[in-house]
């Protein structure tokens, strides 16, 4: 393990095309990526089967084969369709091997806690608020919105940090098809025979701290973003907001009761 | 009751893994007993019927790739022959987790390669020369209670490869006209290329600029570096000489004429532990009838049977044997 420390230490794994800083980049660059495309795809379809309750079954199965096959057998079994259909819409073939493979498998990966979270928060909005709105003449759209998504929010952040986490964690494996990414330290490492050994350390260590790292942000931009009356820990909505409020709507409503 | 609930949850997964380290813990003791017995025989065995000594249950492992269960399977099927009981543990992982599997007594057997089994400990020893890479390999493994039995005439060993076409139209056959093209070529190279003599090493030997601009990591004989070169990806693949890939796919072996591959012949690599149970000599020589009989032609025809064909290896060393009449 002191093998580690000094992996650490030496300024070359810090510079140039094959240092840390790169590999970082391009490791937050495929797994960014990948959660875009997964948003693109999952997060439509989820809000719609939560908000109308129809065909969740069917996706809900359909996207867990996603998360039930190995991202490994799915980097590989798409491998040779990725290199013959990569000029084909526009990429290199270098693409169709280091770029397109991962991508897809890490964006199988994260379609279906975006998804399902997205489903299941929606699906836990008091059915009664929303009869309440519907009653009031809100259009459907507006529901979404206004009521149904901002009720849900933490459970559909969830969704982003639990999908964040296993491709920050699972894109190392993009390493084995000449991907970039901190999936290098650990493959070179293996590649290395005993003297890789530190490299496979600093590549796990790395991994784990920026998915744990990135977690941790995504976790305060969830509290952030969770509507103030459903945080945990926020007993209720402050008094003196309320305070404030009242006399001002009051105002206006006061003179035709007069 | 809250932090108490929250406690019995956070030692949950603990006690799970405790009780999963005990079960796996008990199993090597289970595996002990089998040899124990044979340990005891050999005081008296030796003396009296050297002919006929115990022939103690052998543990064969593999690398995960089909050439080294095939290797792994003709000496199981040669001992078995023998009247030897064989355990095969097949298909252990790479080197990396081979190694310390056999370290640690999990197996008594496997087919390794001079060369890169050499190269594991030290790069620098590799050599041209199959008989001074056992030699050199043995000097690393007797520390750790390991002996090399004898070497295959034939070898897989390190090869640059191209696509016909890439053949053809830069009229590439052999390794040194390679300098002179190399601008226009991609190159699929092990990850590790850089710090190996090798493959950085024979490159420059070569006369070529290292790295090349244009380079992909990719694991060497892996099958998507054989992929992505018939995909257009790359342009020199490195493979290994006997892979089947090479004969599936119609690419092109580029000849090293300056020989800057290690040779790479394979022995059975044996833990001592298990020679001293055995006649070591009458097991060696067994081994040893088999291992010369394996050239790289019979290994490369044996790989397109297993790789491509699909044929049971099983059965492929079956009648392997039986045609080099090796089982009746």
């Amino acid at each position: 393990m002191e093998g580690v420390l000094d992996f650490f230490l030496d300024p070359a794994n810090w510079t140039g095309a094959l240092g840390i800083p790169v590999r970082l980049i391009e490791h937050l660059y495929i797994s960014g990526i990948a959660i875009v495309a997964a948003t693109i795809v999952g997060l439509p379809v989820g809000l719609y089967i939560g908000h109308t309750g129809r065909g969740a079954n069917l996706a809900i199965n359909l996207a867990n084969i996603g998360r039930a096959v190995p991202s490994y057998a799915i980097l590989v079994i798409i491998l040779p369709l990725s290199l013959s259909l990569a000029p084909v819409i526009g990429y290199t073939p270098e693409a169709g091997l280091n770029f397109l493979p991962i991508v897809i498998s890490m964006s199988l990966l994260a379609i279906p806690p975006i998804l399902v979270n997205a489903y299941a928060g929606l699906r836990s909005v008091d059915r009664d608020l929303i009869e309440a709105a519907r009653g009031m003449g809100l259009r459907e759209s507006q529901i979404l919105r206004t009521i149904e998504m901002p009720i849900a929010s933490p459970i559909i952040i969830g969704g982003f940090r639990t999908a964040t986490l296993q491709v920050i964690a699972t894109a190392t494996i993009g390493a084995i098809l000449a991907s970039g990414g901190l999936g290098r330290f650990i493959f070179d490492g293996i590649n290395q025979g005993l003297a890789g050994q530190p490299s496979i350390y600093a590549g796990a260590i790395l991994v784990t701290a920026l998915a744990v790292g990135t977690d941790f942000l995504l976790s305060i931009i969830q509290r952030r973003l969770t509507p103030r009356g459903l945080r945990v820990g926020s007993r209720q909505i402050r008094p003196w907001r309320q305070a404030a409020e009242v006399p001002r709507g009051g105002g206006e409503v006061g003179p035709g009761f007069v | 009751m809250r932090t108490n609930r929250v406690l019995t949850l956070a030692f949950l997964p603990i006690v799970i893994l405790a009780a999963c380290t005990s079960g796996g813990g008990s199993s090597p003791s289970a595996v002990i007993p089998t040899g124990a017995p044979a340990s005891d025989a050999p005081t008296d065995a030796p003396s009296e019927a050297p002919s006929e000594a115990p022939k103690a249950t052998i543990r064969i492992g593999s690398d995960n790739f089909y050439e080294s269960e095939l290797m792994g399977e003709i000496y199981a099927q040669v001992l078995e022959a023998d009247g030897y009981t064989v355990e095969r543990k097949y298909k252990l992982g790479s080197r990396q987790e081979r190694i310390p599997t056999m370290d640690a007594g999990q197996v008594d057997l496997v087919a390794e390669y001079v060369g890169s089994g050499l190269g594991f400990y030290d790069k620098t020893k590799i050599s041209g020369d199959g008989a001074a890479n056992q030699a050199a390999l043995q000097e690393v493994l007797t520390p750790k209670g390991i002996t090399v039995l004898g070497i295959t005439p034939g070898e897989d060993t390190n090869a640059f490869v191209v696509r016909k076409d890439t053949s053809d139209t830069l009229g590439l056959t052999k390794m040194s006209q390679l300098a002179a093209v190399q601008a226009d070529l991609r190159w699929g190279l092990p990850a590790d290329c850089d710090t190996n003599p090798l493959c950085k090493g024979a490159l420059e030997e070569y006369g070529i600029t290292y790295p090349p601009a244009k380079r992909q990591a990719l694991g060497a004989c892996d099958v998507p570096m054989a992929q992505a070169l018939q995909g257009n990806a790359i342009d020199v693949a490195e493979l290994c000489s006997t892979q089947p890939a090479i004969v599936q796919f119609g690419f092109v072996s580029l000849e090293d004429d300056l020989d800057t591959q290690p040779a790479e012949n394979i022995a059975p690599i044996v833990r001592d532990d298990y020679l001293a149970k055995v006649d070591a000599a009458a097991f060696t020589a067994l081994l040893d009838a088999a291992s010369a009989k394996m050239t790289t032609e019979e290994l490369t025809r044996l790989g397109v049977l297993v790789a491509v064909d699909q044929k049971d290896i099983e059965d492929v060393a079956k009648d392997w044997l039986t045609e080099q009449g090796l089982l009746p």
